[in-house]
């Protein structure tokens, strides 16, 4: 292997050197290839930055600390745990630990640990210069930071949540769980799946749009294709805990009754929604770590991965059942034996494609250079405890022995045993993309202790707990007789735990001290990371790659790479021929492109204090005092900050990433942002799909006929009906007069769009008022509950549509649009769908 | 419905011995040791095979020699990969296994959920969680704080909670339901020796949920026939309660972890 990070003389490629990573950017050509970034040891750049490999390394460093911080917490639990009954923790103390450690690890650092490498490593793969939304990106950071700052808040504020990560209800709501902070934790998680879902959506977009030419789906490196599902997952899966969320979020706040005792199947309504989310999250949550397995598996061997395309076949098939097996985690509540058939059916059917996944990756060894460097040891170890998991997963998957299991300790091992496991594998990927993103190596003595400590307490943490598998779960009283096994595992915990000091002692040293890792440190590793410097320069590649000659070369650049493969200095071919910038300042050659934005931090601030703010509220006031003064001013400075960054964001001059690209399979025609939009309204459409259907099923456990619609008149509603489509329609006019050039028509149609929707809101307006007047309020019973919250959601959607259109409009008046009217077309799309929603909502909430 | 009024080729197999019979823990311990003993030689098997590998082909060094393999090269497309055969055998073989051991449990599944229906000489008692504790209703109204019943007759539980969601669950006789609020879940179990074992919470739900225990005493036939004898529902004012709460939960609906819906 040759060292590959040959500086480019001349432009085009900001080369670094191996021995002055960081170099680059301090260098004299700050304004032309830092795109506007400062350089590397400033602090600023940390918060402007929305590279991906710099916003994949704070992903990284943060989820460490989340690691840190849910890893304390079980420590603490372990310690309780030690000898049965209560010594270190009050009761509640306790079950906010159990809490708040299971939100943590399962949120805040499992797959934002993945999603660092994902930030880091997939662009390099799919020969990408960035993401397709570098500042969207940059938010969905900074709101994951917040998010997890927010829950950190909620311990001080009368105690976190206590009702488990699981939040079953009705424990899950004031009554049974009444501090503000058990809302604060609830609120955090919405920050963060508001984070998430920005994060598909950008994700979804590069990978379908912007891969090198040649790199089609099937030949996407594996660990692409696991991030690329998990995305796709996360999508749909996050959408329905948003539902979740909110629903609980509105019941804590407004006083709304769906988990309330006396709502007909409000505990059932809840499990049904957490685990539509929580059986794909098990996948969301180990895809990225079966891909480092892979990724690592081809490399560390020497072999390429055996059966490759079942593999992906088998991947494939899990993504789509994984949202067919969420009743298997309900197996003792009030579903019947034919549901409970089904459920065990798919559940054994989903289980099979992992099989041949783990025989995939044990065959690849065979006939391989097998070298047991630190992150082989790791994934070559995640694969045995997957092994252990998976085979303590079928017991479960006999719903005779599920339902002793359920609520004990062997759910507990089992999880662990794949999670961790899942986790195992992700460190070797630390370990492995360690020298790509630092330029450093870091020391393999260390690398060697740190497995063997990590893996001898792994299995002494949690190989214990199958023998004491009668141990409820989320108790610390257990039986005598089981002391023993869980003082092994405590003592299992904290060797895991010292591990993980080595490691980071490790890292730290090689940051500073380490060996200079060249552009390959690894023998028989075939992606595309691996062929440019260590750390890469800002601009990735050396040229446009591409693998259209059948392998990774650059084009148009002077760079080599490697192994005399030279670029055959070829012209960029514009395959699909439509090189529209997404950007608007396309026009102004001259000026330096910048990369930097602000507003992803400061509108992330915005929302955290948004958020600390709402917490205050209950029974849909603020909490009586200067308490409730402080918290309405926190959301209303939170709310001035958030509106602020909007526009920043709207005003800023901002590149990002422009075609042509070279494979955009199946959305070559569909332009970035406008298959963005596209992908979040598939995530809205699930949104209004768990409210719908959550109100279905209510109103069927409370007795489908018996139901008394809230309004009595359905005149406002059908009058709404009517505002609404006419508005569509001159959404669709605004189009055609921007396409005709016609200035007037833009700003008449805008502006008769944005009137129908403030007629709209008014018209609502004047219902709910008359309503309330007649004493009937959100929090009078499940009935209102549901058409409040339902259709309110609907009204933010037309709110955020008006607030769009008034943007829209603004920048129509001063002759935007007419050269280019797709933000017109893409705006219609929004509020098409918003339409369309309503003509859903209104039979069900007004007719029906 | 009947649930069995679905799976009548199910009936045949319950009787012809080969699934386990008894008792809810019996029939639990028997497949537990099944899984437990399988499950463990496939574990050893391939990670042994894992680890074989993994040293048989461990990287020599120089003393590897040219091999003439073709290895991996860095920017190479990857293929679609060969192999196909050896993995669907695998998945075959492990999916045989798989399937062959849960259809074998579903026939003790379904045994567990129609059980009590062959059976009319069962005991009915209605169970009530509440934050921290429970409630034990018998048929006569008498309402107690511990489970008593007779040894070796079916009891039969039909649970519920008054406030969050709970699960009760008697570790000793394998059974286990959960405890909604405006629903009921039916089970059962049956006592074959005396003694006193305990009842526990096994879903969070709340501060007390770590302690949120019940006694079950399993009686000798005459002792508890003496004492339910002597008991009445006098404690009328607790009886009401409940019977409300019952009441409320009256048109939700019933479902069965172990037994059948009446």
């Amino acid at each position: 292997m040759t060292d590959s990070s040959e500086p480019a003389p001349d432009g085009g490629y900001a080369g670094a050197t191996d021995e002055l990573p960081a170099a680059t950017d301090e260098g004299g050509h700050a304004t032309t290839e830092s795109h506007g970034l400062p350089p590397y040891g400033s602090v600023k750049r940390w918060f402007v930055t929305t590279n991906h490999k710099d916003v994949g390394i704070l992903y990284t460093v943060t989820a460490l600390f989340f690691l840190v911080f849910g890893g304390v917490l079980a420590l603490l639990m372990r310690v309780e745990l030690f000898a049965p009954g209560a010594s270190v923790l009050s009761a509640i103390g306790y079950n906010q630990t159990v809490s708040t450690h299971g939100l943590i690890m399962v949120f805040w650092f499992l797959s934002p640990f993945a999603f660092g490498f994902a930030n880091y490593v997939v662009p390099l793969q799919i020969g990408a210069k960035d993401l397709a939304f570098p500042r969207l990106n940059a938010l969905s950071y900074w709101l994951y930071l917040f998010s997890g700052l927010l829950l950190g808040v909620s311990f001080f504020q009368g105690g976190t949540f206590s009702g488990g990560w699981t939040m079953y209800a009705p424990l899950n709501i004031p009554t049974y769980t009444p501090s503000i902070g058990a809302s604060t934790a609830i609120l955090a998680l919405v920050l963060f799946v508001a984070s998430v879902t920005v994060s598909s959506v950008n994700f979804l977009t590069t990978m379908h749009r912007m891969r090198a030419e040649g790199l089609t789906m099937r030949r996407l490196p594996i660990f692409t294709w696991t991030i690329l599902l998990t995305v796709w997952m996360m999508l749909f899966a996050f959408a329905a805990l948003l539902a979740a969320l909110m629903i609980l979020s509105s019941d804590r706040l407004l006083g709304t009754t769906y988990f309330a005792v006396t709502s007909p199947g409000g505990s059932i309504l809840w499990t049904h929604l957490f685990w539509f989310f929580g059986h794909p999250e098990v996948y969301i949550v180990f895809f990225p770590a079966l891909g480092v397995m892979a990724e690592t598996f081809q490399t560390f061997t020497g072999r390429r991965i055996v059966g490759r395309k079942w593999f992906i076949a088998a991947m494939v098939l899990v993504a789509l059942q994984s949202f067919v097996v969420w009743m298997h985690h309900m197996f003792l509540t009030s579903i019947n034996l034919q549901i409970k058939t089904l459920f065990m059916a798919t559940t054994i059917g989903i289980s099979l494609p992992f099989d041949l996944m783990v025989f995939s990756l044990i065959y690849t060894t065979i006939k391989g250079k097998v070298r047991f460097a630190t992150p082989f040891l790791f994934t070559f170890g995640a694969l045995i405890l997957f092994i252990v998991g998976g085979i303590t997963g079928v017991f479960l998957g006999a719903v005779v022995l599920d339902y002793q299991f359920r609520g004990t300790y062997w759910v507990v091992a089992h999880f662990h045993y794949v999670m961790v496991g899942g986790v195992t594998a992700l460190i070797g990927g630390l370990y492995y993309w360690f020298p790509k993103m630092t330029g450093k190596m870091y020391d393999e003595f260390l690398g060697k202790v740190h497995f063997v400590l990590y893996f001898i307490g792994f299995n002494l943490l949690y190989f214990p707990m199958f023998v004491a598998w009668e141990t409820p779960r989320r108790v610390f009283e257990y039986p005598e007789a089981l002391t023993v096994w869980h003082q092994l595992a405590t003592v299992g915990g904290f060797i895991l735990g010292a591990s993980f000091l080595v490691m980071f002692y490790n890292l730290t040293r090689s940051l500073v001290d380490g060996e200079a890792a060249t552009g390959n440190p690894w023998a028989y590793s075939t992606t595309a990371e691996w062929a440019i410097p260590s750390p890469p320069p800002l601009e990735n590649f050396p040229g446009v790659p591409s693998y259209r000659s059948g392998s990774l070369d650059f084009l148009g650049g002077s760079g080599a790479t490697d192994g005399g493969e030279v670029t055959d200095g070829g012209a960029v071919v514009a395959r699909d021929g439509q090189a529209h910038e997404t950007g608007t300042q396309a026009a102004h050659a001259g000026e330096p492109e910048s990369h930097a934005s602000i507003w992803p931090f400061v509108l992330s601030v915005g929302a955290f204090f948004v958020f600390l703010g709402l917490s205050g509220l209950q029974e849909g006031s603020f909490v009586p005092g200067l308490a409730g003064d402080v918290y309405l001013a926190l959301a209303l400075v939170g709310g001035t900050i958030t509106m602020g960054s909007f526009v920043g964001f709207g005003l800023e001059h901002f590149h990002a990433p422009t075609g042509p690209f070279g494979e955009s399979w199946p959305f070559e025609a569909v332009e970035n942002t406008k298959l963005g939009v596209w992908i979040f309204l598939a995530s809205d459409v699930v949104l209004f799909g768990a409210f719908i259907g959550t109100y279905v099923f209510v109103r069927i456990s409370a007795g489908w006929t018996g139901w008394e619609l809230v309004p009595g008149d359905p005149i406002p509603g059908l009058m709404n009906t009517y505002l609404l489509l006419t508005s569509s329609f001159t959404v669709i006019l605004a189009l055609v007069a921007a396409e005709k050039k016609s200035r007037w028509g833009v700003i008449a149609s805008l502006t008769t769009t944005i009137l129908l929707g403030i007629g709209f809101l008014v018209n609502k307006g004047l219902e709910w008022n008359h309503l309330f007047h007649e004493g009937i309020a959100i929090s009078s019973n499940v009935r209102t509950s549901t058409f409040f919250l339902t259709t309110g959601l609907h009204a933010a959607h037309v709110v955020s549509g008006l607030v769009i259109a008034v943007y829209l409009l603004a920048r129509a008046w001063r002759g935007a649009y007419l050269d280019d009217e797709r933000p017109i077309e893409y705006f219609g799309l929004y509020w098409h769908f918003v339409d369309i929603v309503w003509l859903f909502l209104f039979p069900l909430f007004y007719i029906l | 419905m009947h649930p069995m009024a679905l799976f009548p080729a199910f009936v045949a197999p319950l009787q012809s011995g080969l699934v386990p019979d008894g008792g809810r823990d019996e029939i639990f311990r028997a497949i537990f040791v099944v899984f437990l003993v399988l499950g463990t030689i496939v574990g050893v098997v391939v990670i042994g095979y894992m680890l074989y590998n993994g040293y048989k082909f461990r990287d020599r060094g120089d003393r590897d020699g040219e091999d003439g393999i073709d290895r991996p090269e860095l920017g190479e497309l990857p293929e679609g990969g060969g192999g196909g055969r050896k993995l669907a055998l695998s998945l075959l073989l492990s999916a045989l296994i798989v399937i062959t051991l849960i259809t074998w449990t579903y026939f003790a599944l379904v045994d567990v959920e129609t059980r009590a229906v062959e059976n009319d000489d069962t005991l009915n008692i209605q169970v009530e969680g509440y934050q921290f504790g429970w409630e034990f209703i018998y048929p006569n109204g008498n309402t107690s704080d511990t489970l008593r019943v007779p040894e070796d007759r079916t009891v039969r539980l039909t649970v519920t909670s008054r406030d969050v969601f709970h699960n009760f669950g008697i570790p000793a006789f394998k059974m286990k339901t959960d405890a909604l609020p405006g629903q009921t879940t039916d089970t059962w179990f049956q006592p074959n020796e005396t003694g006193t074992y305990q009842a526990q919470c096994f879903e969070l739900c709340g501060a007390g949920h770590s302690a949120m225990n019940a006694n079950v005493s399993v009686m000798e036939p005459e002792a508890y026939e003496q004492w339910y004898a002597n008991t009445t529902s006098d404690d009328a004012a607790s009886g009401n309660a409940t019977g409300t709460t019952a009441a409320t939960a009256g048109n939700a609906t019933t479902a069965n972890n172990g037994t059948t819906p009446a």
